[in-house]
């Protein structure tokens, strides 16, 4: 019998933008919710609902001393006594960090689904790049893209990665200043503690995230059975299980409780948590994204059908 | 007996995928699949053990190999001793088989091995001559190879010494100097005085190619001398093969094949006889009619004995018959008391001794003691006389009117001195004399001296030059004690003191007792014979029973020729005179086939003087290794299998799960004995009163544990198909089915026991048998099922559970048997029936045969009201009416068909009805002719 699992190529850049593209149209833009927002002189396309500096009209408010004079706008001064300023509505563009997981056990693809687990993920980070960069926002990528605006952003992103040496984990965050958000797709395997182990220092930094975990039905299900040598695909370990069905269910529930409890503690942050089977639409999991981005989180999270 | 061959040489080619198959099995044990799994840290804090798949180990490599090489091997079919079939076709195949008495044990593979050389012989297209050694009459002209065959056919084992010089020089008439091709000797393996002569005509033939075949008469074992001691009977057997130590039994059977006794015989390593001490009371010695080595059907295994050994009647006659108010004085009261446990008395009325002698000798006793008589009238004398020459034995006590009767007396042995000598009385300077030690020589041999016995007067010998060879005992100044003179086949034996206590102590002693005896033991037990057989030479003795090839003895005597025996000679076994008995019922000799002291030793090939192949029989000779190479296959695929458990840490996880393993296994074996068929050792408890009580209170069905689980299983279920169907169909409600065990058990209690015979189940010992053959005397029946009514058809040899029914009914007295016949009470003793079928339809149903004139004979084994004691089928009766639990069959009939079942149902109802009832059924004939009689 042929074997379940497989370690795939990576998916060319071109592809998994045409296919990103394809699922970001189906998708409105995001304006990501910002609560507290990088002041930040690089100004944005999209309005914050607050008085700041950008081109549309906001509100006019009455003129109070010490305020530059230039800012007075004399025509709705004149129809009264009263002094207006002319407030704009600020214009400010937010910084989204995103970054996929292109570790060795990302390449796993089972017989159960179509793609592997990074084309999925690399499929999921640019739709959501084309998204935001539609949005104005500005799109970075930890180690590989310093945060640009532009509208092409989701192309320069993929190039960028193409380009970029792999990576194995967490990517170094030293760069991300200020309050943004940051975005982190994998498989998430290690154990819950330490991958908060590392994610907790961003949180402290006033970082937003939004952690999706891509995951393989093949790794929740387990549909495997008889003699069966498991291979670590990053470390190259083996194991051997006699009867493989035999510890299916003590594996679901281990699996589920990694799961549970890597959630939890993100939650916990205040970051939010999905978690996503490469069987089902890409789609599903951008838009729980854009929900979580954009402040509405979705009614059930996480891309279960259910 | 080296020789080692392929039967399929080419499977050994397959020899060379071995390292391809070592290849292989070093990888891994059962390869796994090969899966990619990145979620492994997770899968690791499941999966407790990790497991490091390595290459297997060389030895569990080595392992597997041996088991693909035994099986290459087994497929390849080694055979010890394969059979030759290269046929010399230079001349006629020259066949010389032994039919000798140590034939019968493997009488049909050597027939088997004579078929197969004359198939070679008829395909090679070259004459056969064959002739049988232990026949009288030898055709030895070369024959086609039909003739061949049918010669073999008729040939059976003969209870006889091999003459195969004869047969060799027959061998040698008959080619008239033309060579034979292949001579081969199926011989039995020992030597006779006339082997040389038979090798020396063989080798003028100069055959091409010489074979002496030899079948494993190497357990030869025969019976050769049996003497009676004065407490035992003393047993001489002799073996062929020295090595090692045996030990036998040896079984005293009497006329009714009862054993009486048994001893046994012990040979020790290296010893080719051995001596058996037969201790038994002298009364039971008497009723010992032959004896047999256990287990061993052959004639050499069997001693006939004659009535040299019986109980002997005897004629008490006294001058003075007394007073009976006064028994110690009574002349005879001693000699009464001294003989009574050894002999039958036979004490006259009167005292008339002219007419008490007709009377006696009117008894034909085998001896005539007389206590004091003088001489008797000459009336009187004559046929005494006569008597004594025909064989008769007169002891004559002295006394008295001994001493004073004229010395001319022809009834005594010596001439005596007139008058009696007394030692020391008052006038007397000799002192009273004691009794000198017995001499080496006559009837008192061996007997210890008898230093309490006085004798105070004696009647005195006139000395003659003979009188030291008549005397048998003398006291110890030398006078004689005891003489004796023959007198034709007779004899006379005179004791010079009283019967009584007057003149010595001798009657008070135990060495009387032992004299008497032995002096009576010198008697015929058959008296005297006939006037007109007891001629000068001896007498001549017409055939009574002779012993078949089997050892059993046997009414058909038409082969025998009468044989004349002198007296005092032991007649030896020839081709006129086949061992047996001769005589008459009244009285016989026993001719037996080995002479006194025979020894047995392996014929001796190197005598032959020509170059000799020897080889072994067809059949079992011919070992095939290939059922041992599976075993060792599966044996080792087993301790593969165990190994990979372990390996596999089946057991090391917590040894409580080993230990409950163990508790399962035990507790299963202690079910398995709590379920199954018990023999019946518990129950049998005493005091077993209520279990007999509770098996009285309903009839049960019955069969014999064999021992084998399966055969005992499938009994138990198929006797309770049978009582349940019975209990549906009929009046009868049987009980449980019960197993019984034929050594221990009682089996009075069952109408029938069905007996499922399995050749490899373990051999009942000569006790249960005997008990079996007892239980069929009283009116019980025993359903012999051979179950193999297909193995039976194909060859023409018995099948091995034929071969185990032969020889378990070779020791009892079974009737004549037929198939059931038309009109019998069994077709129709409940249902119509024509067949009795089983789980095989074609073997029919063995009862006795139901000859009017053997009932009248009053044969032992028909008892019971005309049932036959007996049943043999091959139909696996129990097979069809085996049931399980839920009531279903359990085994199919063959062909399938239920309709068959149905019918094997209706044989067993008949069967239990025919037991229970009789030849009730048939007396249903007669109804119209009883209720005309009743007047309705």
């Amino acid at each position: 019998m042929a074997s379940i699992g497989q370690i795939v190529q990576q998916t060319p850049g071109n592809e998994v933008l045409a296919r990103a593209r394809q699922r970001a149209a189906l998708v409105p833009d995001c304006m990501v919710e910002a609560r507290r927002i990088a002041n930040t002189v690089i100004a944005g396309w999209h309005g914050r609902r607050k008085r700041g500096i950008g081109e549309n009209f906001w509100q006019f408010r009455p003129y109070t001393d010490g305020e530059s004079l230039s800012r007075i706008d004399w025509r709705r001064s004149a129809r009264d006594d009263h002094m207006y300023v002319r407030d704009r509505e600020w214009e400010a563009a937010h910084t989204v960090w995103l970054w996929a997981d292109m570790s060795p056990s990302m390449m796993y693809k089972s017989t159960l689904c179509s793609v592997s687990k990074e084309s999925r993920a690399l499929v999921i980070m640019l739709a959501l790049a084309e998204v935001l960069a539609r949005s104005g926002e500005r799109i970075g990528c930890p180690g590989v893209m310093e945060p640009i605006s532009a509208r092409n952003a989701a192309e320069r992103l993929a190039v960028a990665i193409m380009h970029a040496p792999p990576t194995e984990g967490l990517p170094d965050t030293g760069m991300i200043r200020g309050a943004s958000d940051i975005v982190l797709i994998g498989d998430f395997l290690d154990d819950a503690d330490r991958i908060m182990e590392r994610i907790s220092p961003l949180a402290r930094r006033g970082l937003r995230g939004h952690v999706v975990e891509i995951a393989d039905p093949a790794e929740e299900s387990f549909p495997y059975s008889g003699r069966t040598e498991f291979t670590d695909p990053e470390t190259g370990e083996k194991l051997v299980s006699g009867r493989a069905e035999t510890i299916r269910e003590d594996y679901q529930q281990a699996y589920l409780a990694r799961r549970t409890s890597l959630g939890q503690s993100l939650r916990q942050m205040g970051w939010t948590f999905a978690f996503h089977r490469t069987d089902h639409l890409a789609s599903e999991a951008l838009v729980a994204l854009h929900g979580y981005l954009s402040g509405n989180p979705p009614q059930i999270a996480g891309g279960g059908r259910s | 007996m080296s020789a080692f061959a392929f039967a399929y040489p080419a499977i050994l080619s397959a020899l060379i995928v071995l390292p391809a198959i070592w290849w292989l099995l070093r990888l891994t044990p059962p390869r796994p699949k090969e899966e990619v799994f990145p979620p492994l840290a997770i899968l690791a804090t499941v999966l407790k053990r990790q497991e490091t798949p390595a290459k297997s180990p060389w030895w569990l490599t080595l392992l597997r190999m041996l088991m693909a090489t035994a099986i290459i091997l087994a497929i390849a079919d080694p055979v010890i001793n394969p059979r030759t079939s290269t046929l010399s076709k230079a001349g006629p195949l020259a066949l010389i088989v032994d039919n000798s008495w140590a034939t019968p044990a493997d009488w049909d593979r050597r027939t088997e091995t004579a078929r197969l050389l004359i198939e070679d012989a008829e395909r090679a297209d070259v004459p056969v001559s064959i002739v049988f050694t232990s026949e009288a009459t030898h055709d030895a002209v070369p024959t086609s190879a039909a003739v061949a065959r049918e010669k073999l056919a008729a040939a059976r084992p003969r209870p006889l010494v091999p003459d195969r010089a004869r047969a060799g020089e027959a061998m040698q008439q008959a080619f008239q100097g033309n060579r034979p091709g292949t001579l081969a000797l199926l011989s039995d393996g020992i030597a006779t005085g006339s082997d040389a002569n038979m090798f020396k005509a063989l080798s003028a033939l100069s055959p091409a190619d010489t074979r002496i075949i030899t079948g494993n008469g190497a357990g030869a074992v025969a019976l050769t001398a049996a003497s009676n001691g004065a407490d035992g009977m003393t047993v001489t057997g002799a073996r062929l093969s020295t090595s090692g130590a045996s030990n036998l039994q040896v079984n005293a059977v009497d006329q009714q094949g009862r054993v009486l006794a048994t001893a046994p015989l012990s040979f020790a390593a290296g010893a080719g006889t051995a001596t058996a001490e037969i201790k038994a009371p002298f009364e039971i010695r008497n009723d010992f009619a032959r004896l047999t080595i256990e287990g061993q059907g052959n004639a050499g295994a069997v001693h006939l004995l004659d009535d040299g050994f019986k109980r002997r009647r005897v004629a008490l006659l006294a001058g003075d018959t007394g007073n009976d108010m006064q028994p110690l004085l009574l002349p005879l009261y001693y000699i009464q008391r001294a003989l009574q446990p050894y002999a039958d008395l036979i004490e006259p009325r009167g005292a008339d001794l002219s007419k008490t002698i007709p009377d006696i000798l009117a008894a034909n006793p085998s001896a005539i003691i007389m206590a004091d008589i003088g001489r008797l009238p000459p009336e009187s004398s004559r046929p005494l006389q006569d008597w004594i020459a025909r064989g008769g034995v007169l002891i004559r006590f002295a006394g008295p009117r001994l001493a004073a009767a004229p010395a001319d007396d022809p009834l005594v042995p010596v001439v005596l001195r007139r008058g009696e000598r007394s030692f020391g009385g008052a006038l007397s300077w000799s002192e009273p004399q004691k009794l000198s030690e017995f001499p080496k020589t006559g009837p008192f041999a061996g007997m210890p001296p008898a230093t309490d016995v006085l004798v105070n007067r004696q009647v005195l010998a006139e000395p003659t030059p003979d009188l030291p060879d008549r005397t048998w005992a003398s006291l110890s100044d030398g006078t004689p004690l005891v003489t004796t003179s023959e007198v034709k086949n007779g004899r006379i034996v005179l004791v010079h003191v009283t019967a009584d206590t007057s003149w010595s102590n001798l009657p008070l002693s135990g060495t009387f007792v032992d004299m008497l005896r032995r002096l009576v033991q010198l008697s015929h037990a058959g008296g005297a014979q006939s006037a007109d057989k007891a001629g000068e030479g001896g007498v001549s003795l017409a055939p009574y029973r002779l012993l078949t090839a089997d050892g059993l003895l046997d009414a058909n005597t038409s082969t025998a020729k009468p044989i004349s025996i002198r007296n005092g000679e032991t007649a030896i076994a020839s081709n006129d005179h086949p061992p047996g008995l001769y005589g008459s019922e009244d009285g016989f000799a026993a001719v037996n086939l080995l002479p006194s002291g025979a020894t047995l030793t392996p014929i001796d090939v190197s005598a032959a003087g020509f170059a000799v192949k020897q080889e072994a029989m067809a059949g079992a000779e011919a070992k095939s290794l290939r059922p041992a190479l599976f075993i060792a296959a599966l044996s080792l695929l087993l301790l593969d299998s165990l190994i990979v458990l372990f390996l596999h840490g089946a057991f090391s996880r917590t040894p409580r799960g080993a230990r409950a393993v163990v508790t399962v296994l035990l507790a299963l074996a202690a079910l398995t004995y709590a379920v199954g068929p018990r023999p019946a050792e518990a129950s049998d408890a005493k005091p077993g009163d209520e279990q007999l009580l509770e098996r009285l209170d309903v009839t049960h069905l019955a069969y014999v544990i064999t021992g084998e689980a399966d055969v005992d299983k499938i009994s138990e279920q198929g006797l309770e198909g049978l009582s349940q169907f019975l209990t549906f169909r009929t009046a009868l409600e049987p009980g449980d089915p019960v197993g019984v065990d034929i050594s221990k058990d009682e089996l009075s209690l069952y109408p029938i026991i069905y007996w499922p015979i399995s050749a490899t189940a373990p051999m009942p010992s000569a006790a249960a048998i005997a008990r079996i053959d007892a239980y069929m005397r009283n009116g019980g029946t025993v359903l012999f099922d051979t179950r193999d009514q297909f193995s039976a058809v194909d060859s023409g040899m018995p099948s091995p559970n034929g071969q185990r029914l032969q020889e378990l009914l070779a020791n009892i007295d079974i009737p004549p048997l037929e198939p059931v016949p038309q009109d019998h009470v069994l077709t129709r003793s409940f249902f119509l029936l024509s067949s009795f079928p089983g789980r095989y339809a074609g073997s029919p149903l063995w009862v006795e045969s139901r000859q009017e004139s053997q009932r009248q004979t009053g044969r032992m084994s028909s008892s019971g009201d005309g049932v036959t004691p007996i049943m043999i089928t091959g139909n696996d009766f129990a097979g069809a009416w085996a049931i399980d639990p839920a009531g279903s069959p359990i085994l199919p009939t063959v062909p399938p068909d239920e309709t068959q079942r149905e019918y094997a149902y209706r044989a067993g109802v008949n069967i239990m009805m025919y037991m229970l009832t009789g030849n009730y059924k048939s007396d249903q004939v007669h109804v119209p002719a009883l209720l005309e009689r009743l007047g309705q």
